[in-house]
């Protein structure tokens, strides 16, 4: 099942963009609501339960960083990814000291806003959902891959590192990162050991129409095959 | 004409006129005693003259011995003529041709001037005295070769004195001009020395109260040069930023046309060349804002901190992979902790432009390796590709803005630049060569240790 019920505040004044953006974020099946006003952000985030906000921080009326400011006041934890077209590191910082949780500066690549957003989402919402990309499936819940209902095998620490490769599909993970999110409890795992279970992983699920691409001396990166 | 010839030339010709008056004074002034004191010496003889002259009736005579009057007439260099004459004329004694006596208006004083006798020039002397009853005048004149020697001599000296002076003079102006004009010179060694960017003031110091204003006037133009490239930059970097919501708006909205028309081969291709445009464009922008951000005189205004390569590296990893995906090339990686001092952004700009540069002359299916490490006390940063390599004799110049090693690539010409200030920015060396196992090329840079 993909995401349901991920409801996207888009806050963008520029009509080309924010359509571009909403156009690409329901096509990931995800729900769009567009304003382009900090005030109108404003209003929409006081009234309605959203399950994460696309925010530019350069706005007419009250701008982004504000709009945050006042959410944050009134208590609430929905995550804040913030746009700019700057890059300056006084930006971010102020960005994410006043509350935001992410920041993205333009021009960005698709696939990293829809992962960025994903995180974001599954950050604040620990609910596990489900996880499908090409014909494989993951089941948080029963801790179960699939491929076209088919159940692959996996050990516990294969289920871990390919449900980490999912959750960051199209994105380069490094192999520290791999070894953190598998073991929370600093058990401990060689980079050597992360290889075998990468290769392990690619065996079974060859025929999912995915590829797990290896990055040299850095990590991983997990695709759908036809790209 | 320089300043200091036009210096010399107005003070050696007024300098020069002076000192040939103040000669012919000291010429005068070396003369007038030496012709009074040989004038003296004519009057001692007539004055020798006088008690030799007796009165004799109602005249009177002179009786010298011919010895006395040798010895009177003795001269080393000039004939001495003497006559001795009556208050009415009358030649008494001495020689009868010597010429008119001038009478001089008091007794016993001589009157010296000069007179010609028997064809010569000649110095003469009249004394009026009263001998018993009887006035006397006696003459005395002498030719004047002592004289004209005497005359020369004090020239001659005077010449040599004047000439000295006229060499001298010059050569101390030039030297004293030289040394008044080291201030100049210095400013001018320090506007020489300076980086191009540079345009910090000039230290005021030093300068003499004539220069300072000058200075101050330079300083003055320096500082609205460097506002105003300081204004041209923040435009730069204010026009990049401005591009980039339209550019993120354009690229979003062909994304969604990618995904959309994917299974429509001929407009997936359009999409996709439209898609390269679009990213150029997006590069561009970003060129530009690094070469604004790397210009030394912003670089100056930001602190540097301690920064980690190896994790400056790993944040640009997915846009290298992506990157490098594009032309199927295996993109590695060989990073170990490596902190330098420096500012992120320019760092990461000078990461990027390397990276970019290697995945844009590396031809399909070859690989490129970014790697960092500490090596000594240096942090090092190296990037390598299987790329055609470049020749060593274009090392120089592949970091000259604008210049394109291969015009068929498409490129600002500005990555390298930008790399190349960002590292001066950091006091970091770059190094280019071929790769290991002499194919490809190599770009090393070591950052200086991080205090």
């Amino acid at each position: 099942m993909p995401e349901l019920n991920m409801h996207v505040l888009l806050v963008e004044d520029d009509l080309v963009l924010a359509d571009g953006i909403a156009r690409i974020l329901r096509g990931h099946s995800m729900v769009v609501d567009v304003v382009n006003t900090g005030d109108d952000a404003d209003r929409a985030l006081s009234s309605r339960e959203m399950s994460v906000v696309v925010l530019d921080i350069g706005l007419p009326g009250i701008d982004g960083f504000e709009v945050v400011r006042r959410l944050r006041s009134r208590g609430s934890t929905v995550p804040v990814l913030l746009l700019t077209a700057r890059d300056d590191i006084q930006d971010r910082v102020r960005g994410l000291e006043i509350g935001a949780d992410d920041y993205l500066v333009k021009p960005f690549a698709a696939p990293e806003l829809v992962a960025r957003l994903k995180a974001l989402v599954r950050r604040s919402n620990p609910r596990p959902v489900d996880l499908q990309i090409g014909r494989l499936q993951l089941d948080p819940f029963a801790r179960r891959a699939t491929v076209d209902g088919q159940v692959i095998e996996l050990s516990a620490r294969e289920w871990a590192v390919l449900e980490y490769l999912m959750q960051n599909a199209a994105r380069v993970v490094s192999k520290h990162q791999i070894i953190d999110a598998i073991l929370p409890w600093g058990e401990e795992v060689t980079l050597n050991a992360v290889e075998v279970y990468v290769s392990r992983i690619r065996s079974k699920i060859a025929s999912a129409g995915l590829s797990i691409k290896t990055i040299r001396g850095f990590g991983y990166m997990l695709e759908q095959a036809n790209r | 004409m320089s300043l200091r010839t036009k210096l010399l030339k107005w003070l050696v010709i007024p300098l020069v006129t002076v000192n040939l008056g103040a000669a012919a004074v000291a010429y005068w002034l070396a003369w007038i005693p030496a012709q009074s004191a040989m004038d003296q010496s004519l009057a001692d003889t007539a004055w020798a003259l006088v008690p030799h002259v007796q009165e004799k009736g109602t005249s009177v005579e002179l009786s010298l011995t011919q010895q006395a009057e040798q010895v009177l007439r003795v001269d080393h260099f000039d004939e001495v003529y003497f006559v001795v004459r009556d208050s009415h004329g009358k030649t008494i004694a001495g020689d009868l041709d010597f010429p008119e006596l001038m009478i001089p208006e008091k007794f016993n004083l001589y009157s010296a001037y000069g007179t010609r006798m028997r064809g010569e020039d000649v110095r003469a002397i009249s004394l009026r005295t009263v001998v018993g009853g009887e006035t006397i005048l006696i003459g005395v004149a002498e030719t004047r070769i002592k004289r004209q020697q005497i005359r020369l001599r004090i020239l001659l000296s005077l010449i040599a004195l004047e000439f000295l002076l006229i060499l001298l003079i010059p050569a101390v102006i030039w030297l004293v001009l030289d040394k008044g004009f080291l201030p100049l010179r210095e400013i001018h060694d320090d506007l020489a020395q300076r980086n191009p960017d540079d345009l910090s003031p000039l230290p005021l110091t030093m300068a003499p109260d004539e220069i300072a204003p000058f200075i101050r006037g330079m300083n003055d133009l320096l500082k609205r040069a460097q506002d105003s490239a300081r204004t041209k930059q923040d435009f730069l970097a204010n026009v990049a930023h401005q591009l980039r919501t339209p550019l993120a708006g354009f690229k979003a909205q062909l994304e969604w046309l990618q995904s959309h028309y994917r299974h429509d081969s001929e407009t997936a291709y359009s999409v996709s060349l439209m898609m390269a445009s679009t990213e150029r464009m997006a590069r561009q922008a970003n060129q530009l804002l690094a070469l604004a951000r790397s210009e030394p005189g912003d670089f100056e205004r930001r602190r540097l901190e301690k920064i980690s390569l190896d994790q400056l590296v790993a944040e640009s990893v997915q846009q290298f992979v992506d990157e490098a995906l594009k032309k199927n090339i295996d993109i590695g990686f060989d990073l170990h902790p490596t902190i330098v001092a420096g500012d992120r952004f320019l760092l990461r700009d000078l990461i990027d432009n390397l990276v970019d540069n290697a995945i844009r002359y590396s031809p399909e299916g070859s690989a490129v390796t970014v790697s960092c490490m500490v090596i000594g006390d240096q942090g090092v940063l190296k990037v390598e590709d299987e790329g055609p390599g470049i020749p060593a004799s274009e090392t120089d110049r592949v970091f000259s803005r604008f210049y394109r090693l291969d015009q068929s690539q498409p490129g600002s010409g500005l990555g390298l630049a930008i790399v190349r200030d960002i590292a001066k920015d950091h006091h970091a060396q770059i190094q280019v060569g071929p790769g290991a196992g002499g194919k490809g090329t190599e770009f090393v840079v070591r950052f200086p240790p991080a205090v």
